[in-house]
Order: structure tokens, then C-alpha cells, then sequence
């Protein structure tokens, strides 16, 4: 009978559900302990508070960076193209570099799974786990400073997630055009040809304009470092207490970044 | 008395998109159980859904006892729904959550924000809750998940979490339509004799003609937006049903 | 693929273009290689305007690799096994792990106001929320820590609001495209029930996201962790510094080691990750 089962009556149900928000009370009063205490641990202590003064003061130093530095315009173009080419040309580089790792990161078609995939799979996490502002300090130190070693930043910095999600869709395919092509005797090169590439390409193709719309943001801040582009710009105004000037790249930035976002989501769309 | 009046009921999804509803006009009294027929396509679930101003009709007018719901604010409009329930075809429970949290969920019109953030409900509520389950046959299921259920208990709970509302009108968008003849029976059945018991007027969409004339006292008929037909069921007749569903009845 | 991944969506968007283009293969085949032809150009246009020595390319990777294994083999642990650089570790996973926090609560509330579908508002709420998370993802993580580093001084607080203020920017894409792609039913049903905002959030939003959500925090960790370690470069906490600074005195072997302790913890919290997402996807 229904009223045997204990969890029907009234109290009870009251009963478990108060334990219930009991629990669920307690938890996030853990977590907001939790959170008090790494604020007060690391921003409350470590922060130089006499260095930054009142609210009125940060206010001012943010009413710094208001308006607009319109002489500095026409300089910008010339670091724009430059930032936008650098992207472009370091995802085009970086997917480039990709193609080996895709080929030995994927357990399908991976030739020597036992040194090639573990191979591929460290070269992935090495060129993620590394920033590209560090990629590009690496790249300045071996090539110089210039476009080109923030190029071989993108690039680095690409690899990892583009061989990564590309390793993964060569994974998922449909194996059954691949043993069609098997079944008529195709040799692998064949194989990867007919049976592979068709079904992956389009999603590759997808996830590299992902990484590209990416790059165009990173490849705005190499400058920092030395490697061209806005990012340069950008520094100077810091050092030189140029306030507008920084807002100013900030919003050319800004609309780079739009444009590449815009651009991605249509060519994402067209994509076959 | 009419409970609720619509009159020359005009609604669109879009701005620029066609006129799905093209002037309804239609009253249901106090002990109503009142169908809405028509093709698929008709306008049947638009018309529910302009009744609670879940979609905001373009023009025309809607009294609910006495009250002109077209005219109301954000919060009256909440507190009037508040006293409509509504029954789905898809049931519309929150799967992840239990049973009895659904049917609970039935009183977040009464309960202010920061108790339904943590589902603090009163013993009242719960009680109450528990009596529906009971009422409708799903004592034994209080704690499981939503998504656990059948199509059939489902509709259950969400015929106990509308009743939890305390409703003075009962919506239905095809309560049945996703459920087998034999339960949608015990459905209609179900809603049917607690709708008698607890004297609240009943809106009701519905597919299946068979059921409509079992069940309704009164019924209207829609197609593309146009009402075809408006009367007592019995008065309903073959070449009614021709003439809404365009097409030859068996 | 995860649930949560940015780019689940191609193979779904592939599959309905493909027929209209066969229907349309002549022009649309001109229009393809239009578009290569005119990439191939720009491509080249650039390699000239960039001035890139495409002749020494291939030496350069030989030489590159020539660098890596003389000057940065091996890498000199010594120098990393000691108290302050732990506490600099300590720091940085802090700093990530506020960061990536007050982003995550931030983006919840962004990420609601600027879903279309259940935004409290949509003629103001929804495109305002819809800026800023725009604004946050726009500006790189570097830049953020300039200014505040700017703003406030050197240390941890600047690093903190940096991350934040790019795990606003990533979470809070990525929560809005998952609240946008929920079954409305379970919101009209809390809706019609006279449910206000913050109700239909709560009941008939967040329990169709929640796993979702946890995947995407994770994820956001996963990146806030990674943008910590080089904020310290310009003054905003963590290890950045340290690489920062031995990068510029050309002290390779340090470099080596530190890179070797970031792929290191790196890799320990993208395993973590992993875990925890399996974790969440089978306790659903
Ligand atoms: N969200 C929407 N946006 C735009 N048009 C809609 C939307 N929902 C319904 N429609 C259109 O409104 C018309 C009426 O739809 P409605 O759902 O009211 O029909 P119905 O009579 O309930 O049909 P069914 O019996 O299939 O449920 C249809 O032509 C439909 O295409
Ligand atoms: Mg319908």
C-alpha cells in the first residue's frame, strides 16, 4: 500500500528535503568561505593598497585612457595590415605544420602508433601549454625581431588546437568509405585520399578559420614583445603616457577583431 | 456568466509574418469544458497561448473575469497567470528535477525569488502537493526524476502542478496527442472529473474529434485562423467537421 | 566531441549547404575558385609586404632546432626548486582560479542577459550584455593586464581582474550560445505558471544547462590557467615574471625550465579537466 512507503508522508518528505537544503546551504557556504579566503589571501594582502589610493584616484587614472587620439590614426593602418597579415599567414603556416600531426595524432591512420601517436599527441600539448606571447619571445630570440617571428608564433601556437580538434574529426569519420576503398584494393595513400580526406576537409577547413579569427587577436598583442603589428603600437603609446593613443589602438583592435569575427561566422557558413 | 470573453482575437509571430489568428471571437461560462478543434496548422495552440499572453495578441480584446488581460502590466499579467494553469502536449516538466520539486514549481507565482532559488516551499505546499500526487495516482513516484516517467504520468504531473496553481481556468494545448488512446482516456477522464469537482472552466485544444465530442460541451472550430464553427457539441454535425477540416470524414 | 566544444556545429551546418550545392555547381565552382585564386594572391601579396625570407625558411627550422638543442638543453631545474618559485606557482594557480571564478560568475548573469530567447529584456539588457561580453573577448588577455597593471600597480589584483576579465569574454559566448539552444517548452511551462525572470532562469533555464555549464567552467579553467602564466610578464603576478625576466637575460637554460614546469602543470590540470568532465558527464 502507498502509505507504507515511508517517503510518502508528509514529514518525511519535509524531513529529507531540509537535509537536503541543509546540505546544499552548508556547500555554498564552504565556497564563499573558500573564495573569502583566497581573496584575502592573495588580493587583500598582496595588493600595494597605498599605491593605488581612493576610489577617486583610480577613477582618475581610468578617466586617463577616455578619448580619442585622432592624429594617430593614419599611422595605424600600415600595423593593422600588418597584424592581420600576420595572422593570416601564421594560421596558413601553422595548419601547414599541422598536416604530420594530424596524420600521426589520429589513431585510425596513425602509421607507428606506438612512437608516431605519442609524438604527435606531445608536440599538441607542447604548442598549447605555451602562450604565444612566450612562443613569440622564443621565435624574436632565434629570428629576430620582425613579422616573421610573430608569424612563427601563430603558427606554434596554432598547431596544438588545429591538430587536436582535426585529429579528433579524422577519428569520428565514417569508416565505411574507407573500407569501400580498402575492398577494391586501394593502397593507404588511397585510402587517405578518397576515403578520408572528403569526409574531413570541410571540418578541418572549419576548425582552422576558427583558429584563424583566434589569431587575429593574438597576433594584435605580439607586438609587445617585438613582433610587429599593432601590438608595437600599442606599447609605445603605453611608454610614451599616451592615454588616448592607447584607447585609440584599443577600439582599432577592436574592429579588426569584429571584422574577423564577422568574416569567420559567413566563410563558416559558405563552407560546402 | 461568461468567465472569459475573446473578442476579434487578431495575432501574428512576426511583425512583417502572416496573420495566424484572423479575428476570434468566442465566450466560455463557468462550468465549460470547452474544445477547440481545427487542422493542424489551424491556429488552435496560437489562440491558447494569446489567452495567457504567452505570444501578445496584435489586436482585439481578452476579459478573464472581468479584467482585461490585453491591458495589464508585467506583474499584474504575472500575477493573473499565476491563477491559469496550463497543460501541454510535450508536458513541459523540468526533467532534471523530482517530481515533487515539479509539482511544487506550481507555486512559484506565490513564493518570492529568493526562496524558489533554493527551493525553500512552505509545509503547506508540500502537504498540498502530496495530496495531488496522490489524486492523481503517482503516490509511489514522489521522488523520482521527471525525465524517469511515462508519457501518461508525466501528463500526471503536470496535471497536479497546474491544480497546484489554485487555477480558476485550465488551459490545455492537446494534453493527449503524445500519449496512447487508452491513456489519453484516463487523462481526459482525470482532468474531466477534477475539473467537475473543483468547478474551473476548461480551454481545451484538441486533435482527436472523437474525444472532443465525448468530453466538451461546447466546441469551436478553427481553420487557418478563421472560426468555422462555435456551438454545443451536439448541435455538431458531418458537415461542420467537413467544412473545418476541408476534407471528407469518415 | 564535447557538448560543450565552439565548434560542434560544422557538421550539422555542412550537411543542409551540400545539396543546394550540387543543384548550382557550375557557378558555385567558379565562385570557389574565385575565392582560392584571390586568397592565393593575398597570401602572396602578404609573404611580399611582410618581408619574409621564404628562401630561408627551411634553414631556419634546421637552426631553429639547432637553438632548442644547445642553448635551451638542458633546462636548469636547480633554479626552479626552490621556495620562490613554488610560491610563484602557488600564485598563478590563485590568480587562475579567481580569475577564472569571478569570470564564471560574471558570465552566468551575462551569458542569461544576452541569450535572445530568455533575456529579461531585449531591446536593452540583451544588446548591452550582448557589448560587453563582446568587448571582453575582443581585448587579449595582455592587454587587460596592461591596463591594470596600469590602473592599480603591480601584483596579484591586476592579474585577477585580467583573467576576469578574459573568462568573462569566454565563458560568457559560450554560455549564452548553450541557453539559446534550449528546449523552450520547459520556460514557457514556468512562464505561464507566472514565474518571473529570475524564476524562469533558475527553473527553466539552469537545470537544461547545468552539465553543459560545468563543462564549459572546466574549460574556462583550462585557458584562465594557461593566460596566468604570463600575465606576470607586464608586473600582474605569477610566474610570468620569472620567465619574462630570464627570457631577457638570455638565461636559456632557466627559460627551458620554466617552460618545462608550465607544460608540466599544464598537463596535470588538463588531466584534472578530464577527469572532472568525466566526472560531470556521467553524473549528469
Ligand atoms: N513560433 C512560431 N513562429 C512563427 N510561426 C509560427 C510559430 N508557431 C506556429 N506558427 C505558425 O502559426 C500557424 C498556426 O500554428 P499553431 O501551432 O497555432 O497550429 P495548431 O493549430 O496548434 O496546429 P497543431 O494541431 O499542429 O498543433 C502555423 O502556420 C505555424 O506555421
Ligand atoms: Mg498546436
Amino acid at each position: 500500500m502507498p502509505n507504507e512507503t515511508p517517503a510518502t508522508t508528509v514529514d518525511d518528505i519535509v524531513r529529507s528535503r531540509k537535509k537536503k537544503q541543509r546540505i546544499q546551504f552548508g556547500f555554498y557556504l564552504f565556497l564563499l568561505g573558500l573564495i573569502v579566503w583566497s581573496i584575502k589571501a592573495t588580493v587583500i594582502d598582496d595588493t600595494d593598497w597605498d599605491r593605488i589610493g581612493s576610489l577617486a584616484d583610480i577613477g582618475k587614472s581610468i578617466s586617463h585612457f577616455i578619448g580619442i587620439d585622432f592624429s594617430l590614426i593614419p599611422s595605424l593602418l600600415g600595423p593593422t595590415i600588418e597584424t592581420f597579415m600576420i595572422a593570416c599567414i601564421g594560421t596558413l603556416l601553422g595548419f601547414i605544420i599541422c598536416i604530420p600531426a594530424i596524420w600521426f595524432g589520429a589513431l585510425n591512420v596513425t602509421p607507428f602508433k606506438s612512437v608516431t601517436y605519442p609524438m604527435a599527441r606531445a608536440a599538441m600539448t607542447i604548442s598549447r601549454s605555451i602562450h604565444e606571447i612566450v612562443w613569440a619571445l622564443i621565435f624574436v630570440s632565434a629570428v629576430g625581431l620582425g613579422a616573421f617571428a610573430g608569424i612563427l608564433a601563430i603558427a606554434a601556437r596554432s598547431l596544438g588546437f588545429i591538430a587536436k580538434m582535426s585529429a579528433e574529426a579524422v577519428e569520428n569519420i565514417d569508416p565505411r568509405p574507407v573500407e569501400a576503398i580498402r575492398a577494391v584494393g586501394g593502397n593507404n595513400l588511397q585510402v587517405m585520399l578518397y576515403g578520408i580526406l572528403p569526409q574531413v576537409l570541410p571540418i578541418i577547413l572549419g576548425i582552422v578559420i576558427f583558429e584563424w579569427e583566434i589569431n587575429i587577436r593574438r597576433s594584435a598583442v605580439l607586438g609587445l614583445v617585438g613582433a610587429g603589428g599593432l601590438g608595437l603600437v600599442f606599447f609605445r603609446q603605453m611608454h610614451t603616457f599616451n592615454y588616448p593613443g592607447v584607447t585609440t589602438v584599443i577600439v582599432a583592435i577592436f574592429g579588426l577583431v569584429l571584422i574577423g569575427e564577422v568574416a569567420s561566422h559567413y566563410s563558416r557558413k559558405a563552407l560546402i | 456568466m461568461a468567465i472569459l470573453e475573446v473578442s476579434d482575437l487578431r495575432a501574428k509571430y512576426s511583425s512583417k509574418g502572416p496573420e495566424i489568428l484572423k479575428g476570434i471571437s468566442f465566450q466560455v461560462e463557468e462550468d465549460d469544458f470547452f474544445a477547440i478543434i481545427g487542422p493542424s496548422g489551424a491556429g488552435k495552440s496560437t489562440l491558447i497561448r494569446c489567452i495567457n499572453r504567452l505570444l501578445e495578441p496584435v489586436s482585439g480584446t481578452i476579459k478573464l473575469h472581468d479584467v482585461d488581460v490585453l491591458k495589464l502590466g508585467n506583474r499584474e499579467l504575472r500575477r493573473l497567470r499565476r491563477h491559469i494553469g496550463m497543460i501541454f502536449q510535450e508536458f513541459n516538466l523540468i526533467n532534471r528535477l523530482s517530481v515533487m520539486d515539479n509539482v511544487l514549481t506550481g507555486r512559484l507565482g506565490y513564493v518570492g525569488s529568493l526562496r524558489s532559488i533554493f527551493r525553500v516551499f512552505s509545509n503547506k505546499d508540500i502537504q498540498r502537493a502530496l495530496e495531488l500526487l496522490e489524486r492523481v495516482g503517482l503516490q509511489d513516484h514522489v521522488g523520482k526524476r521527471a525525465d524517469e516517467l511515462s508519457g501518461g504520468q508525466r501528463q500526471r504531473v503536470g496535471i497536479a502542478r497546474a491544480l497546484m496553481q489554485e487555477p480558476n481556468l485550465l488551459l490545455l494545448d492537446e494534453p493527449t496527442s503524445a500519449l496512447d488512446p487508452k491513456i489519453s482516456r484516463e487523462v481526459m477522464d482525470l482532468i474531466k472529473t477534477i475539473a467537475t469537482e473543483l468547478k474551473i472552466p476548461v480551454l481545451c485544444n484538441i486533435h482527436n474529434v472523437q474525444l472532443a465530442k465525448e468530453y466538451c460541451n461546447k466546441i469551436i472550430g478553427l481553420q487557418d485562423g478563421n472560426k468555422m464553427f462555435d456551438g454545443p457539441t451536439e448541435v455538431l454535425n458531418q458537415a461542420n467537421l467537413e467544412e473545418i477540416y476541408e476534407m471528407e470524414i469518415l | 566531441m564535447n557538448k560543450s566544444d565552439p565548434l560542434r556545429s560544422y557538421s550539422i551546418q555542412g550537411d543542409n549547404v551540400d545539396r543546394e550545392w550540387r543543384r548550382f555547381k557550375y557557378p558555385q565552382t567558379l565562385v570557389k575558385y574565385g575565392v582560392l585564386l584571390s586568397v592565393l594572391v593575398f597570401f602572396t601579396y602578404s609573404v611580399h609586404y611582410l618581408n619574409i625570407p621564404l628562401d630561408r625558411i627551411m634553414g631556419m627550422f634546421g637552426r631553429l632546432g639547432d637553438v632548442l638543442a644547445n642553448r635551451y638543453y638542458p633546462p636548469d631545474l636547480g633554479y626552479i626548486a626552490n621556495q620562490e618559485y613554488l610560491d610563484a606557482i602557488v600564485e598563478t594557480i590563485q590568480m587562475a582560479y579567481l580569475g577564472a571564478l569571478f569570470g564564471l560568475l560574471f558570465s552566468i548573469v551575462l551569458g542569461w542577459f544576452s541569450a535572445h530567447n530568455v533575456s529579461p529584456s531585449q531591446r536593452y539588457i540583451y544588446p548591452i550584455a550582448r557589448v560587453i561580453t563582446m568587448g571582453c573577448r575582443s581585448v587579449h588577455e595582455m592587454i587587460w593586464a596592461i591596463l591594470f597593471v596600469t590602473i592599480l600597480g603591480f601584483g596579484i589584483l591586476p592579474g585577477v581582474l585580467a583573467l576576469t576579465m578574459f573568462s568573462i569574454g569566454f565563458a560568457g559566448k559560450l554560455f549564452s550560445e548553450e541557453i539559446e539552444a534550449i528546449d523552450m517548452g520547459e520556460v514557457e511551462a514556468i512562464r505561464a505558471m507566472g514565474g518571473n525572470h529570475l524564476q524562469v532562469f533558475v527553473y527553466g533555464v539552469f537545470p537544461q544547462v547545468r552539465t553543459a555549464f560545468t563543462g564549459i567552467a572546466i574549460y574556462t579553467w583550462d585557458v584562465a590557467f594557461r593566460a596566468a602564466t604570463v600575465v606576470g610578464f607586464v608586473g600582474a603576478g605569477g610566474m610570468g615574471w620569472y620567465l619574462k625576466r630570464n627570457i631577457m637575460q638570455i638565461e636559456t637554460h632557466r627559460t627551458a625550465a620554466i617552460l618545462l614546469s608550465i607544460i608540466v602543470l599544464v598537463v596535470i590540470s588538463e588531466l584534472f579537466s578530464a577527469w572532472a568532465r568525466i566526472r560531470v558527464s556521467k553524473a549528469k
